[in-house]
C-alpha cells in the first residue's frame, strides 16, 4: 500500500507540474492581486536546524533560508491524501517550471521539501524523490530535505508551528500521519512572511507572493 | 482539457483511496481549521465571572458531552483566568492546538493549550499588551483561525473608546502581525465609502472567492453601559454601526461597504461548493440579510427576512447547518430560537420556533446537525434582571422539525457566571 501510495503521490505530482496556467478553479475562483500592489508583514524569524540533504550530508536549515526568497514545504513521501503533501509538492513543482522560463525568478528563489518523517524519508529516498526536480536543469534550485532524528525534527515543528500526530489507524491509505498543511514564504533575510495551507495554497497566489517580496528589493 | 483539470482528475483518484469523510465539527467555525473526527466530545465556555459568585473570575468552562460518558451533560473542570474582562468570544488556531478566549473590557486574550489534556485546558499565556502593540485597536472581539495565525476583529479603540476599529493579526506563537483599520467615508479607492462607518464586529473568509466580509456593532462607551440607560440616551444609541464591507481577503484591502442598517453581527459563509453567499443579522432592526454574488460576479446585500414581529427581538447568534438549508437564529429579546428554510437563500421561510429561555444569546451546531447547544448571557451590563437573568447551557437535539431537550445547566446554581460562547472540543481530530 506504501509503494501504490507513493506511485499516486508522484502521479499527482506529475500532474500538478503541467498545470501551469493562471486561470481561475473551482479551489481559487478569483482574479490574482497584482504583486507589488500589497505588503505581506513579518510573521516571525524562520527557525534553523539540523538537516540531512538528499545525498546524507549535514546541512543547517538556516542555509536554506537565507540569501533567496524560498518557498518550504513540510512533506512526507507516505502521504497520499489528495489535498496535502502531493498537492503541495506539486504547486512546488510549478514553481520549480515557471523559474525554468524566468531568469529573474531563477535567480531568486529557492524551493525546499523537508520531510517530517525521519525514520521512512531517509536521504536515499528524498534523493529518488528528487528526481521530480531533474527536468528543468536552469531552474531555480530546489532542496529535498530529511532529519537525522525525531530528536532533531521536533524543534523545527515546534518552532515552524507544524503540527503532525500519529493516526490511530497505522493503515489508512492515505497514510499514517496527522498533519496540518502548511507551506512557508521567507525572505531572503530568513524571515516568514506568509503562511500557506490547503484553502490558501494557490500556486498563482504563492507566485505573485514571491514576485511580491523581488520586487521589495531596493524599497527604502 | 485544461491542465488544472488534469490536476484534478488525478487527485480524485487519492480521494476514493482516502475513504469516507469523517468530517464533523462546529458549523461555523472557520474554513481552516483542523476537523474534529466523529462527534464532538467537550463544550468549551467562555463564562463571565460574576461579583459574588464563587470566584468571581471569568472563567473557562468544560462540559462532558461525549456519547456514552458517565459525566454527559455534566461540567467537569474549569480554569479561571483571575478578574472579570468582560469574557466574550474566542476561536481555535487553525491547528486547534490552542484555544484563545478574549476580554472586551480589559482588551486581554487568554491562550490556552487544548491538545495537551483537551478535557481539562490550561492557560499557557496571556496577552496583555493588546492596545499598545496594535496601534490602539481595543476590545478584541472573535478569534478566527488562518493559516499559522489568527484573525482577531476588534470592536473599539483605546484612544476614544468608541466604535473605530480594526482586525488585527497574531502568529499562533501570540507574536503581533498586523493591524487593518476598518475602512471610513475618507478611505480611498473603495465603492460604497459613503456607507463606512470604521466599525467592527465579526470577520469572515471565503477562501475560494479570496473574500472576507465584516460587520459592525459599537464600541466599548456602548457596550460597557448600563443597557437600559444606553437605549434612552439617543445620542449613544446613533453611535452603533450599519455597514458591512467585503475584503481582497489576500490583500487585506477593502474592496467594497454595503449599507446593513441596524448593528449587523455574525456572519454566516454558506460551505457549498457553488454557495457564494452569507448570511447576517441586524441587532437592532430584526432583519435578516444575504451578502451574495450576483451573476454578473458583482457582490451585494439584501434584506431578506424580519425576524419576530413589530417591535424587534433582538437577534443575536445563529447558526447554518453544513447543508446550508437551515438557519438558527437566537434573538435575546425573546429568549427565543426561530429556525429558517434557507434552501433558497433569498426567500427563508420560518419553519419552527422555541423559546430556549428568558434570555438566549449564543448557539452552536453540530456538523450532523442533530445537536445544538445554547448560552444565555450577551453582556454583563445588557443581560436581564431579575428572574429573568437565567444563566444556562442548553442542549437540544433536533430532528428537522422540532428542538428536543438534552440537558440543561443552570450556571448561577453551579457558581460559575454567566455562558457566552462556546466551542467544540475532542481528543480526536483529522487533517
Amino acid at each position: 500500500m506504501k509503494t501504490l501510495a507513493t506511485i499516486l503521490a508522484i502521479a499527482a505530482i506529475s500532474a500538478a507540474a503541467h498545470a501551469a496556467d493562471n486561470a481561475r478553479t473551482a479551489d481559487y475562483d478569483y482574479d490574482l492581486p497584482v504583486p507589488g500592489s500589497y505588503t505581506l508583514p513579518v510573521i516571525k524569524p524562520a527557525a534553523d536546524g539540523a538537516l540531512l540533504d538528499s545525498t546524507g550530508k549535514p546541512r543547517r536549515l538556516a542555509e536554506l533560508t537565507r540569501g533567496r526568497i524560498t518557498v518550504v514545504s513540510f512533506i512526507y513521501t507516505r502521504c497520499a491524501a489528495a489535498k496535502a503533501c502531493p498537492y503541495a509538492t506539486g504547486v512546488l513543482m510549478q514553481l520549480h517550471r515557471d523559474s525554468a522560463e524566468d531568469a529573474a525568478l531563477a535567480k531568486e528563489l529557492r524551493l525546499v521539501s523537508m520531510s517530517f518523517d525521519p525514520a521512512n524519508d531517509t536521504p536515499e529516498l528524498m534523493a529518488a524523490y528528487s528526481r521530480l526536480a531533474s527536468q528543468h536543469p536552469t531552474a531555480a534550485p530546489w532542496h529535498f530535505v530529511t532529519t537525522r532524528s525525531q530528536a532533531e525534527l521536533q524543534p523545527i515543528l515546534a518552532a515552524y508551528g507544524q503540527a503532525v500526530d500519529k493516526k490511530q489507524n497505522s493503515l489508512d491509505p492515505t497514510g499514517p500521519l496527522n498533519h496540518a498543511l502548511r507551506v512557508f514564504l521567507i525572505d531572503r533575510k530568513g524571515c516568514i512572511r506568509n503562511i500557506y495551507s490547503s484553502g490558501t495554497l494557490d500556486p498563482r497566489l504563492v507566485l505573485a507572493d514571491v514576485r511580491t517580496l523581488m520586487m521589495e528589493k531596493g524599497r527604502p | 482539457m485544461k491542465s488544472s483539470s488534469i490536476l484534478a482528475v488525478i487527485l480524485s483518484g487519492v480521494v476514493q483511496l482516502a475513504g469516507p469523510s469523517t468530517r464533523a465539527d462546529e458549523t461555523c467555525s472557520s474554513p481552516y481549521l483542523a476537523r474534529i473526527e466523529g462527534q464532538e466530545e467537550f463544550v468549551y465556555v467562555w463564562t463571565l465571572g460574576v461579583e459574588g459568585l464563587g470566584d468571581g473570575s471569568d472563567k473557562l468552562v468544560v462540559v462532558d458531552v461525549k456519547p456514552g460518558s458517565s459525566r454527559y451533560g455534566k461540567v467537569i473542570y474549569h480554569y479561571s483566568v483571575g478578574g472579570r474582562n468582560e469574557a466574550h468570544h474566542g476561536g481555535f488556531t487553525d491547528d486547534r492546538r490552542q484555544l484563545w478566549l478574549s476580554g472586551l473590557e480589559t482588551s486581554k486574550i487568554f491562550i490556552f493549550d487544548v491538545h495537551s489534556q483537551p478535557a481539562k485546558p490550561v492557560c499557557v499565556k496571556t496577552i496583555e499588551n493588546f492596545a499598545k502593540v496594535t496601534g490602539g485597536a481595543a476590545g478584541p472581539h472573535g478569534v478566527y483561525a488562518l493559516p499559522g495565525r489568527v484573525l482577531v476583529p476588534c470592536l473599539s479603540n483605546a484612544k476614544d473608546k468608541g466604535g473605530r476599529t480594526a482586525l488585527v493579526e497574531y502568529s499562533n506563537d501570540g507574536d503581533y502581525i498586523a493591524t487593518h483599520w476598518l475602512p471610513t467615508k475618507e478611505t480611498a479607492g473603495v465603492a460604497g465609502a459613503e456607507f463606512a462607518d470604521g466599525y467592527g464586529y465579526d470577520a469572515r473568509v471565503l477562501p475560494r472567492k479570496n473574500v472576507m466580509l465584516t460587520s459592525s456593532f459599537t464600541g466599548l462607551d456602548n457596550y460597557m453601559r448600563d443597557f437600559e440607560g444606553l437605549v434612552k440616551d439617543a445620542g449613544a444609541m446613533r453611535q452603533f454601526g450599519g455597514s458591512m464591507v467585503l475584503w481582497d481577503f489576500h490583500t487585506r484591502k477593502p474592496k467594497k461597504v454595503f449599507s446593513v442598517p441596524g448593528a449587523p453581527l455574525e456572519i454566516r459563509w454558506a460551505w457549498g461548493e457553488k454557495h457564494n453567499y452569507a448570511f447576517t443579522a441586524t441587532a437592532l432592526a430584526s432583519k435578516l440579510w444575504l451578502c451574495h454574488e450576483d451573476q454578473s460576479g458583482e457582490w451585494q446585500a439584501k434584506e431578506i427576512a424580519t425576524i419576530g414581529g413589530e417591535g424587534g427581538v433582538l437577534p443575536v447568534d445563529m447558526s447554518l447547518s453544513a447543508d446550508d438549508k437551515t438557519l438558527f437564529v437566537d434573538s435575546f429579546g425573546d429568549g427565543t430560537c426561530r429556525v429558517f428554510d434557507v434552501s433558497n437563500p433569498r426567500q427563508p421561510k420560518l419553519i419552527y420556533k422555541k423559546q430556549i429561555g428568558r434570555q438566549l444569546n449564543m448557539v452552536s451546531q453540530s456538523w450532523d446537525g442533530k445537536r445544538l447547544y445554547f448560552s444565555s448571557s450577551l453582556l454583563a451590563r445588557w443581560d436581564k434582571g431579575g428572574d429573568d437573568n437565567e444563566q444556562f447551557v442548553k442542549a437540544y437535539g433536533w430532528d428537522g422539525e422540532e428542538l428536543t431537550p438534552k440537558f440543561a445547566l443552570d450556571f448561577t446554581a453551579l457558581k460559575l457566571g454567566r455562558p457566552h460562547h462556546m466551542l467544540f472540543g475532542s481528543t480526536k481530530l483529522g487533517k
